[in-house]
């Protein structure tokens, strides 16, 4: 069980304020989900999942301010990767974020079907 | 889950090089684990210009997130007051290059509005409107210091020891050299004062290292030495006076409500600087009239410097305005 308790999942807004982070963001804390992980590991997670890679730059970008809102936290450890995982919050933000994803994916193939029979 | 092979021959020293693209603060707290990444990513791309260019980009942010110019603190160490410290910081610097340009070019104007009669020209519009902003952002920049010094005062530490010293040597100095230098100021003896000839004569003074002369060393060659010493000195007195203030504001403990004052104090001076510009715009603009109130090449360098320090300043402003502080945030 993550250690992370900074607040309860339930009351997230998700990724809002991430402005153009939102997607590394979702990638990452997808990634974190099933958990932890240091920086490489979370690279090849991604591309496997997404088809995404996420380059060196990218990456850390994200988990700094990932880890600076608090929705990730840096494992102690000796070796030189440092693993990552996901905190309560943002186990709560991850949610809230892929459920407002859900509703509008909903919608769009919902409108793909009516008007254009697929779906 | 490195990659087999292993990393090619260079890839650690590719990837230091790749490093240096971050801040300090960045790479002591990311450094270490960053530089695997990067090893492992050459192991698998030993050739990657978009691998390049994504960590030259990261870098540029961290940096400009490090010197208060982008939203987000550089590390999580620095979130709250440090990166809001960090943004005022660099509101207060470009704020100065922008107050000490600003002054040559109004200085200008001013000596030209005592000794001409100028009424209903775009210099005398521009000397009225620059005048009335100039006293404004120094109201403005007094109203901002003093609560800050007040609280510096009052939380003073050791760290704080050297930037204070440095501040208040540098600001004597200056201050004593605008005074002395400032008897020589040309719209003494003119006859339409506009504004108290002291101030304007003091802003003259210390903003003569913004001149023309440097370009033309005979012209300079026949200034008094000690006025040529002062044209040199005071720009590096300046800087040094900007950079102690900067650094106290760094190093200093402030409360989160004064930090969210200043921000607000930021952007009001913005505005007040964007229409000191606009009046600076509209004479250079015009090219001036007369012998008194021309506009020359170094008054139209001089307005694209202040309208680049008013965007970096306006961007600091915005950047300590959205910082956000836990409600229980110290001063750490």
């Amino acid at each position: 069980m993550p250690k992370g308790n900074r607040s309860d999942p339930g009351e997230s807004k998700g990724l809002t304020g991430f402005g153009r982070y939102a997607g590394p963001a979702t990638l990452i804390l997808s990634s974190l989900a099933d958990g932890a992980k240091h920086g490489y590991a979370l690279t090849k997670d991604v591309e496997s999942f997404s088809g995404v890679r996420l380059s060196p730059g990218t990456l850390y970008e994200a988990l700094a301010r990932l880890e600076s809102q608090g929705l990730i936290e840096a494992l102690d450890t000796d070796d030189r990767r440092r693993p990552y995982q996901l905190t309560a919050a943002g186990a709560g933000a991850l949610k809230a974020h892929l459920d407002a994803q859900r509703r509008v994916a909903e919608v769009g193939l919902r409108r793909l079907a009516g008007n254009w029979g697929t779906a | 889950m490195s990659p087999a092979a292993g990393p090619p021959e260079g890839a650690a020293s590719r990837a230091a090089r790749l490093l240096r693209w971050y801040p300090r603060a960045w790479r002591d707290r990311y450094g270490a684990e960053f530089t695997e990444l990067l090893i492992a990513d050459i192991a698998e791309r030993p050739r990657s210009r978009a691998r390049t260019l994504d960590v030259a980009r990261g870098g540029i942010v961290a940096r400009l997130a490090d010197a208060g110019l982008a939203g987000g603190p550089v590390v999580p160490a620095r979130a709250g007051t440090a990166s809001a410290r960090a943004s005022l910081s660099a509101l207060a610097c470009c704020g100065a290059v922008f107050l000490v340009v600003g002054a040559a070019l109004w200085s200008q104007l001013t000596i030209g509005w005592q000794w001409s009669d100028s009424a209903g020209t775009p210099a005398a519009l521009a000397t009225t409107v620059t005048s009335a902003a100039m006293i404004a952002l120094l109201a403005l920049a007094m109203t901002a210091a003093l609560p800050v010094l007040l609280a510096i005062a009052a939380n003073f530490t050791r760290q704080l020891i050297i930037p204070a010293a440095v501040l208040l040597t540098a600001t004597t100095l200056l201050f004593a050299g605008g005074r002395h230098f400032g008897n020589g100021w040309p719209g003494t003896g003119g006859h339409r004062g506009l504004v108290p000839g002291g101030l304007a004569a003091f802003e003259w003074a210390t903003s003569l290292s913004v001149s023309a002369y440097w370009a033309h060393p005979g012209a300079l060659a026949a200034f008094p030495a000690a006025e040529v010493a002062w044209m040199a000195a005071s720009p590096l007195l300046l800087a040094v006076t900007v950079l102690a203030a900067a650094t106290l504001v760094r190093r200093a403990e402030l409360p989160p409500r004064l930090l969210a004052f200043e921000a607000r104090a930021g952007l009001a001076a913005c505005a007040v600087m964007a229409v000191f510009l606009v009046g600076c715009g509209c004479w250079v603009a015009t090219g001036g009239q007369r012998s008194l109130f021309h506009a020359g090449v170094i008054d139209v360098a001089g307005v694209a410097v202040m309208a680049l320090a008013l965007a970096l300043a306006r961007q600091a402003a915005r950047t300590a305005g959205a910082v956000s502080f836990p409600r229980d945030a110290d001063c750490s």
